[in-house]
C-alpha cells in the first residue's frame, strides 16, 4: 500500500523521468503530462480520504494514510487537497499550452520535478524543511527558464538570487520562534521573526523593490516557463504564506498587518500598472501585468476577512489562464518576428501570427481584469468590496488596471497595423500558417478563459472548500 | 599518515582570527578578480577557512562533509570553465593571432581593467568595514556563536551579496551565492545541527553550482555560435 503523500511526491518524479526519456516526442510528452496532471488534479479533489484506490494488482494507494519521511510524519489531510488540486490543474494547463509553443526548454520534465517538490513543501512540517525544498525548487527552475537556443536567462538568475536571499530569513524565523516558545517574555523575538518572515516572502513573491526578476523572466526565458514559475511555484509560495499565517496566528491578528499588506498590494499594483503603460516591449508588459495581479492579491489578503480570502483563492485559480495565454501568445509572436518583441519590430506582425495575437489579447484582457478575461470576476469583486469601505483605493486600483489596458492596447494596435502590401492584409492565408494544432490550443485556452469570466460560479465549490480549509480570519 | 582529526588538531591555530583574515582576503579576491582560475582557487581556500571555523561549532565529520560539498562545487566551476574555454577555442581557431591590438588599445584595456579592479576593491573594503561595524553593533547571540565567527559570517554574507550585485555573469553570481550561503551556514550550523538539514543545505549548494555551470555553458555556446556566425 502506498500512502497518499508518498504518491503525491513520487508520481510527479516518475513522470519527470518518463517525459525526460521521451522528450524527443514533444506531442507525446506534452499530452501525456497534460492528461496525467489533469487526472491527478481531479482525483485529489474527488477521491474520498479513507478509501483505498487500487492502482495495479495488489498495489493500493491510501490517500489519508500517514507516512514518515526524513524523520517527519506526512499526512495528506482533506483540508490540504484543494491546494494540491489547484497546483496539478494549473500544471495541466501550462503543459497543454507547451504542446505547441515554439520555444524549446526543459519545461515539462522540470515542471514535474517542481510539482513533486511543491507537494513536499506543502506536506512537510516543520517549515525549515519546506523552506529548503522551496530553495531546491527555485534552483531547479533555472533549468526550465534557460531556453535551448536563447541567451542566458538574466531573469532566472535574479529569481535565484532573490529566492536564495530569502532562505536565511525563513530558517532563522523558525529558530527564533522556538526560542520565543522557551522564553515567552522576550517579545522582541516575535518582532524580529515577523520582520524576517515579511522580508523573506517579499523577496520570494517579487514585492517592490525585489521585483526586477518578474519582467526580466519573460524577456529572456521561454515565456511559458516564466508563467509556470509565477503560477505553480508562485501559488505554492502563497499557500505556504497562508500556512504560516495560520500556524502563527499572532502574525495575522496583529493590528497593523492588514494595513501593511494593503499598502504593499497597492504599491505593487501602482508600479505594475504605471510601468506596463509605458512599456515599448511586450515581454515586460506580461511581467508588469503579473506584478499588478500580485498587488491585487495582496490587497485581497489585506482585507483580513473571508471575502478577501475567497478573492485571493479565486485569483490563484484563475490567473494561470491569463498569464498562460499571454505567455503563449508572446512566444508565438516572437517566433514570427525573429525573436524580437519591441513594438517597432511588431508593426503588422499580428497579420502573420493571428492566433498568437488572439492568445496575447485574451490573456491581456484577463490580466487587465476586463470582461471576457478570467481575471474579470475576482477583480470586479475586489472593486465592489472596496467601493463601500475604501473608495480611494478602489479608484487607484481601477487606474492601475487601466495602465495594463493601455499597454495592451498599444501592443495590439502595433500588431494589427495594416501591412503595405495588399496581399499581406488578408488574414485568411495566414490563419493556418501557425498550424491547426496551435490554433486548437489557443481556442481551448481562450474558451476556458471566457468560461471562467462568464461562469465564475462554477468555481464556487472549490473556492468555498479552500476558504474552509484555510481557517483564517474567522 | 595522519588522520583527519590529527590534521585538524595540527591546524587548529588557524581556526580563529587567522581564518577570519583568510576569509576577508579570499572574499575580496572573489569580488575584485575576473580571472576564473584565481576565483576558483580563492573559493577553495575560503571553504577551507570556513570549515576550520565550523570545527569549533559542530562535529568534525559534519564540517568535513560541508567542506567536501564546497570543494565539489569548486570542481564543477573549474570543469565548466575548462569546457567553455575549449568551446571558445573550437569556435574561433586562431583567435589569438587575429586579436592583435595596437599599443594604444592595450593601454586602454589595461587602464579600464585597473580602474574596474580599483573600484571593486574599494567597494569590497567598504563592505568589509560595514561587516566589522555590524559585528560590533548587531552581534549574533554570544552563547551560540563567538564574535570572531560572527565577523566571518557578516563578511561572507556582505561580500557575497556585493559579488552578486556587481556582475550578471553566471559564474560570478554562482560564486557570490555560494559565498553568501556559506556565511549564513557558518551561523546556522551552530543553531540547527540536524543531519537532514545539513544534507539539504548541501544539496542546495551543489544545485546552485550546477545551475550556474549550466547557464555558463549556455553562455559559452551562445558566444561560440555568434563567433561562428561572424566568421
Amino acid at each position: 500500500m502506498i500512502a497518499g503523500p508518498i504518491a503525491l511526491i513520487l508520481l510527479p518524479l516518475i513522470m519527470a523521468g518518463i517525459v525526460l526519456i521521451f522528450s524527443r516526442w514533444r506531442s507525446f510528452t506534452a499530452l501525456l503530462s497534460t492528461g496525467t496532471a489533469l487526472v491527478l488534479g481531479i482525483a485529489i479533489l474527488t477521491i474520498p480520504q479513507e478509501q483505498p484506490i487500487r492502482v495495479w494488482g495488489e498495489l493500493y494507494v491510501m490517500p489519508g494514510a500517514p507516512v514518515s519521511l526524513l524523520g517527519r510524519e506526512l499526512v495528506l489531510e482533506s483540508n490540504d487537497r484543494p491546494a494540491f488540486a489547484v497546483l496539478f490543474l494549473t500544471s495541466a494547463l501550462i503543459f497543454f499550452m507547451a504542446w505547441r509553443s515554439p520555444s524549446r526548454s526543459l519545461l515539462i520534465p522540470v515542471g514535474w520535478g517542481l510539482l513533486s517538490l511543491s507537494a513536499g513543501i506543502l506536506l512537510i512540517q516543520p517549515f525549515v524543511y519546506a523552506a529548503l525544498f522551496l530553495e531546491i525548487a527555485v534552483v531547479l527552475s533555472i533549468f526550465m527558464l534557460q531556453s535551448e537556443e536563447g541567451p542566458v536567462t538574466r531573469g532566472g538568475m535574479r529569481y535565484l538570487t532573490f529566492s536564495t536571499m530569502a532562505l536565511p530569513g525563513l530558517l532563522v524565523t523558525h529558530w527564533l520562534l522556538e526560542r520565543y516558545a522557551a522564553t515567552p517574555d522576550e517579545t522582541e523575538l516575535l518582532s524580529t521573526s515577523a520582520t524576517l518572515l515579511a522580508l523573506s516572502f517579499a523577496l520570494m513573491l517579487g514585492v517592490i523593490p525585489f521585483h526586477s526578476w518578474i519582467p526580466a523572466v519573460f524577456g529572456d526565458s521561454p515565456p511559458l516557463a516564466g508563467a509556470f514559475i509565477l503560477t505553480v511555484l508562485g501559488n505554492t509560495i502563497w499557500f505556504l504564506l497562508l500556512e504560516f499565517l495560520k500556524a502563527y496566528s499572532w502574525l495575522s491578528s496583529h493590528p497593523s498587518s492588514g494595513s501593511i499588506t494593503l499598502t504593499v498590494g497597492l504599491i505593487l499594483a501602482l508600479v505594475g500598472g504605471t510601468f506596463a503603460a509605458a512599456q515599448r516591449r511586450l515581454s515586460p508588459l506580461v511581467g508588469y501585468g503579473a506584478l499588478l495581479e500580485n498587488g491585487m492579491m495582496f490587497v485581497a489578503l489585506g482585507m483580513r476577512n473571508q471575502t478577501g480570502l475567497a478573492l485571493l483563492f479565486l485569483a490563484l485559480v484563475t490567473r494561470p489562464l491569463g498569464l498562460g495565454l499571454m505567455a503563449l501568445g508572446l512566444d508565438g509572436i516572437r517566433a514570427h518576428s525573429d525573436g524580437r518583441d519591441d513594438l517597432e519590430a511588431l508593426r503588422g506582425a499580428g497579420w502573420k501570427a493571428p492566433w498568437s495575437t488572439l492568445a496575447f489579447a485574451f490573456g491581456g484582457l484577463s490580466v487587465a481584469g476586463l470582461p471576457l478575461g478570467a481575471g474579470f470576476a475576482w477583480r470586479w469583486l475586489i472593486y465592489r468590496t472596496l467601493a463601500g469601505s475604501d473608495p480611494g483605493t478602489m479608484v487607484l486600483l481601477l487606474l492601475t488596471s487601466a495602465g495594463i489596458a493601455v499597454g495592451l492596447w498599444r501592443g495590439v494596435a502595433h500588431l494589427l497595423e495594416r501591412p503595405r502590401l495588399a496581399e499581406a492584409r488578408s488574414v485568411f492565408p495566414q490563419v493556418l500558417r501557425e498550424g491547426r494544432l496551435f490554433a486548437f490550443t489557443v481556442l481551448v485556452a481562450s474558451l476556458l478563459c471566457i468560461g471562467a469570466s462568464v461562469y465564475p460560479q462554477l468555481l464556487t465549490p472549490l473556492i468555498a472548500r479552500m476558504v474552509d480549509a484555510c481557517a483564517l480570519f474567522r | 599518515m595522519p588522520t583527519l582529526p590529527e590534521l585538524v588538531a595540527r591546524l587548529s591555530f588557524l581556526a580563529a582570527i587567522p581564518a577570519v583574515a583568510g576569509i576577508l582576503i579570499t572574499a575580496n579576491i572573489l569580488v575584485v578578480s575576473r580571472e576564473w582560475r584565481l576565483n576558483v582557487l580563492a573559493l577553495i581556500v575560503q571553504y577551507f577557512f570556513a570549515i576550520m571555523l565550523m570545527t569549533r561549532l559542530i562535529r568534525l565529520e559534519v564540517a568535513a562533509i560541508k567542506g567536501l560539498i564546497g570543494w565539489m562545487s569548486c570542481m564543477i566551476f573549474y570543469l565548466t570553465e575548462r569546457r567553455g574555454a575549449e568551446l571558445t577555442r573550437a569556435a574561433q581557431p586562431g583567435a589569438g593571432e587575429q586579436d592583435n591590438p595596437t599599443s594604444e588599445q592595450r593601454r586602454w584595456r589595461r587602464w579600464t581593467a585597473l580602474s574596474r579592479a580599483a573600484f571593486y576593491l574599494l567597494a569590497g573594503l567598504l563592505v568589509s568595514v560595514v561587516a566589522y561595524m555590524a559585528t560590533l553593533r548587531f552581534p549574533l547571540p554570544e552563547e551560540v556563536i563567538p564574535p570572531d565567527i560572527t565577523l566571518a559570517c557578516y563578511l561572507m554574507v556582505g561580500l557575497g551579496l556585493l559579488l552578486i550585485g556587481l556582475s550578471e555573469s553566471p559564474l560570478q553570481v554562482g560564486v557570490g551565492l555560494l559565498t553568501f550561503l556559506l556565511g549564513f551556514d557558518l551561523f546556522y550550523v551552530a543553531i540547527e545541527q540536524s543531519l537532514v538539514v545539513v544534507g539539504l543545505i548541501g544539496a542546495v549548494n551543489l544545485l546552485i553550482a550546477l545551475a550556474a555551470s549550466f547557464l555558463r555553458i549556455a553562455e559559452f555556446t551562445a558566444e561560440s555560435q555568434r563567433a561562428g556566425g561572424v566568421r
